[in-house]
């Protein structure tokens, strides 16, 4: 059993928490922040060139072939920074659903594109009224003629969808789901930006009659459903490293913040609620890695184990997502109300991450709707 | 779990599943996991059969009986045994004495003690704790004075797990009260049929009698029973409460519990179907597996460092502790939940007799069990002292 990072990843972890660091610190994660676009296309291209972007896609669309292990690597390191480029949306949701879904044509004209950071995508799934199913859309796809699409419908919370060049739309075509591919400058597509409570941007679509292209070549169920899994785990990894920098933070605050003559820390009652913060990173570490095992796991017959391992996993990372972002305000007190206090940032990207893709209430029903993780099983029963 | 082992390892966890579902008798199973209490012959005759196979002391060195095996072997060793619901072997024999005796004990200790220890021909009790010495274990008062080749032991040790069966104690004394608290204790052998020594029992909320104390009013103790050198027992203590920690978290153990709940609620009857069905009791449950599950990949994590070669503290061990711990607790609370209002008595039989129909599965142990398991978030450390590790480790102050 081996369940340390391996040489190459952590070169990667090092190399990156180190870029981040010098080039991605509070006072410039401020600058694009409120930079008219939200996001740096600067940072991108530093991105695309270390090669991140395109760290799990084949060598012959011009990535590096890797695993997810690597892509929960940078994700991580992207927590910890507060990173607001869409990086969950172009590279894991877009990226994988094209590779999963895409034709030849389309993944040689999307993949080294997004290798190269020089296109955003967009996953669209969500819709009005919806919440987090995914998997009946409103959103309609008619086949034309000569075998294009047209797409109508509305989508809301796109991720990355304030700037994505490309969305990847889930619609109804004749009642069965199905994947397609929306410019976003095609006619009929109009789109109305938002940025979430942490800063990053997405976005309400709507389209009206939109051209666009069939990713058929897979079962289009099993695609949105390992695109979902995958994103989950991707952002439970970054959310270990949200918690890790705000856990970071706040015994830092402890340490040195002094009241009544001596630092706060050296009060049992904050002390014994801080250990308690570093059993909740501890947890989420370790489903974290839980999630990223269930979604590398490629034995036959794992998906319906990974889908049940993976929200396990998002059950126990929410919970603990809560817990630090609201104990960490709570002990920085009324500094960690402040924009200009880095630790409030922090809480609000957990706490939309705990919201995103799905959240604990509705994991928790889905969990036990499926069996829980444990057979029932007593020796007297049986 | 499976999934995470190598090819090896599995095969040695298919070998352990194998060896505990045919070598221990199953009526001893079966009572473990119905929760029944064994008796001492139980529990002797089931670390017999490890010894013999030599699976009763893996983590002692190889000359004393051990077995060289990684950090992840021992973690199979122990949860499989859990999952077969195989009595453990005595932790006062096998994790806590015999390893302070094979590494700080003489040559002579070690032939005297180490095989009768692994094979419970002695059975150990733990002479720790005194009424004024809980988590303030180093302000022990029990004195051990030297005259001539012996000691005269005065004092009182409680909470003594088992001591009613006890033959040997291993004892911390104060053998030196001028100095600094810590550095006047000894590790002190005491054959407990020696004159002078009184075992009492202390009834428990649980109606159980597990626990006792321990009088010693001028014992006389031969000084060749010290192990190691005098006043060095605090090191010795803080070794063996290491050892102790090692499968705290009882991993194994909470997923039979689970287990059962769940297969016990599938099988109750509410109002609206069953209780498995219950939204508000399958959510309560649901959140405890995933925080099993969540517990078993920090164990893993842990070992995974181990198994890397690092050895140094660890705060994660803590937290081990601190959440394997809680859970144990939430799940024996869970089980009386799912007996509800026919859980509330204590019986010793779930048949009532006179044409009355029998009791709920559970209904014996369930509720005795609850209030039993509220030790485990005070022994070993309680919650507060692991608390208090982990922010020193985080704080520093």
């Amino acid at each position: 059993m081996d369940l340390e990072l391996n040489d190459i990843q952590q070169e990667l972890a090092s190399t990156l928490n180190k870029y981040l660091r010098s080039e991605y610190d509070t006072q410039a994660r401020e600058a694009i922040l409120h930079s008219e676009e939200g996001v740096s296309r600067e940072k991108w291209e530093a991105f695309a060139e270390m090669g991140l972007l395109g760290l799990a896609i084949p060598e012959n669309y011009g990535g590096a072939e890797m695993t997810f292990a690597e892509v929960a690597v940078v994700l991580e390191a992207f927590g910890r920074a507060l990173v607001l480029e869409p990086f969950l949306a172009t590279a894991v949701l877009g990226a994988n659903a094209i590779a999963a879904a895409g034709s030849e044509e389309q993944k040689q004209e999307i993949l080294p594109a997004v290798c190269e950071g020089q296109t955003f995508l967009a996953f669209a799934a969500l819709e009005p009224g919806l919440r987090y199913a995914v998997d009946t859309p409103s959103t309609t796809a008619s086949a034309g003629a000569d075998g294009a699409f047209t797409i109508s419908g509305e989508k809301n919370g796109v991720l990355g969808g304030d700037v994505a060049d490309q969305f990847i739309v889930t619609a109804s075509e004749n009642g069965e789901l199905g994947l397609f591919l929306v410019a976003a400058s095609a006619s009929g597509v109009s789109r109305v930006a938002h940025r979430q409570a942490d800063g990053q941007g997405s976005a309400s679509v709507k389209f009206d009659n939109a051209p666009a292209q069939r990713l058929g070549a897979a079962d289009a169920h099993a695609v949105v459903a390992e695109l979902l899994d995958t994103a989950n785990a991707a952002i439970m990894a970054e959310a270990v490293g949200v918690m890790e920098a705000s856990l970071t933070m706040t015994a830092e605050y402890l340490k040195t913040r002094e009241q009544f003559g001596a630092p706060i820390g050296t009060n049992q009652a904050l002390q014994h609620r801080a250990a308690d913060l570093y059993a909740d990173l501890e947890y989420a570490r370790s489903m974290a890695l839980y999630s990223r095992l269930a979604v590398t796991n490629e034995e036959a017959g794992s998906e319906k184990d990974r889908h049940r391992d993976v929200i396990a996993a998002k059950m126990i990372i929410d919970q603990s997502a809560r817990t630090i972002s609201q104990e960490s305000i709570q002990m920085h007190g009324g500094i960690g109300m402040t924009m200009e206090y880095p630790i409030g940032h922090y809480a609000k990207r957990l706490t939309v991450i705990s919201r995103t893709f799905d959240d604990a209430d509705s994991l928790t029903a889905e969990l036990a709707e499926i069996g829980g993780l444990i057979e029932p099983h007593a020796a007297d029963l049986s | 779990m499976d999934t995470l082992l190598n090819a090896e390892e599995r095969e040695f966890a298919q070998k352990m599943r194998q060896f505990y579902r045919t070598e221990i008798p199953e009526e001893l199973r079966f009572k473990v996991a119905t929760g029944q209490e064994l008796t001492k012959e139980d529990m002797v005759t089931s670390q017999r059969i490890l010894n013999q196979h030599g699976y009763a002391v893996p983590n002692w060195p190889v000359e004393w009986g051990g077995q060289d095996w990684t950090p992840v072997q021992r973690h199979i060793w122990l949860e499989e045994m859990q999952l077969a619901c195989v009595p453990q072997p005595l932790p006062f024999n096998v994790s806590m004495v015999g390893p302070v005796i094979a590494t700080f004990g003489s040559q002579e200790l070690k032939e005297r003690f180490l095989p009768a220890t692994a094979n419970i021909d002695i059975w150990w009790s733990q002479g720790f704790s005194e009424p004024d010495a809980g988590s303030d274990l180093a302000s022990l008062k029990t004195t051990a004075v030297r005259d001539g080749d012996k000691y005269i032991v005065n004092g009182q040790k409680t909470w003594t797990t088992l001591g009613q069966y006890g033959d040997w104690m291993f004892n911390l004394v104060r053998t030196d009260p001028n100095v600094k608290k810590q550095a006047g204790i000894s590790f002190l052998l005491i054959d407990m049929k020696t004159p002078g020594v009184t075992v009492r029992p202390i009834q428990l909320i649980d109606g159980g009698h597990e626990v006792n104390e321990v009088f010693f009013d001028n014992v006389e103790v031969p000084v060749e029973n010290l192990v190691g050198e005098e006043n060095k027992g605090w090191t010795y203590a803080k070794f063996l409460l290491g050892n102790e920690r090692t499968g705290i978290a009882r991993i194994g153990g909470s997923k039979v519990n689970l287990a059962r709940a769940k297969a016990y609620a599938a099988v109750t009857k509410t109002a609206r179907g069953t209780l498995l069905d219950d939204p508000l009791f399958s959510a309560r449950l649901t959140r405890i597996e995933a925080e099993l599950t969540a517990l078993e990949m920090t164990q893993l994590r842990i070992l995974s460092t181990q198994a890397a070669g690092s050895d140094k503290p660890d705060p994660r061990s803590s937290v081990l502790k601190l959440k394997g711990s809680q859970l144990q607790e939430d799940i024996s609370e869970l089980l009386v939940d799912v007996l509800g209002p026919q859980g509330l008595d204590f019986v010793t039989d779930r048949t009532q007799g006179e044409g009355l129909s029998d009791l709920p599965l559970g209904a014996v142990d369930a509720l005795p069990a609850y209030f039993n398991t509220r030790k485990v978030t005070i022994y070993g450390g309680s919650s507060e002292v692991q608390r208090g590790i982990i922010s020193k480790a985080l704080l520093g102050l």
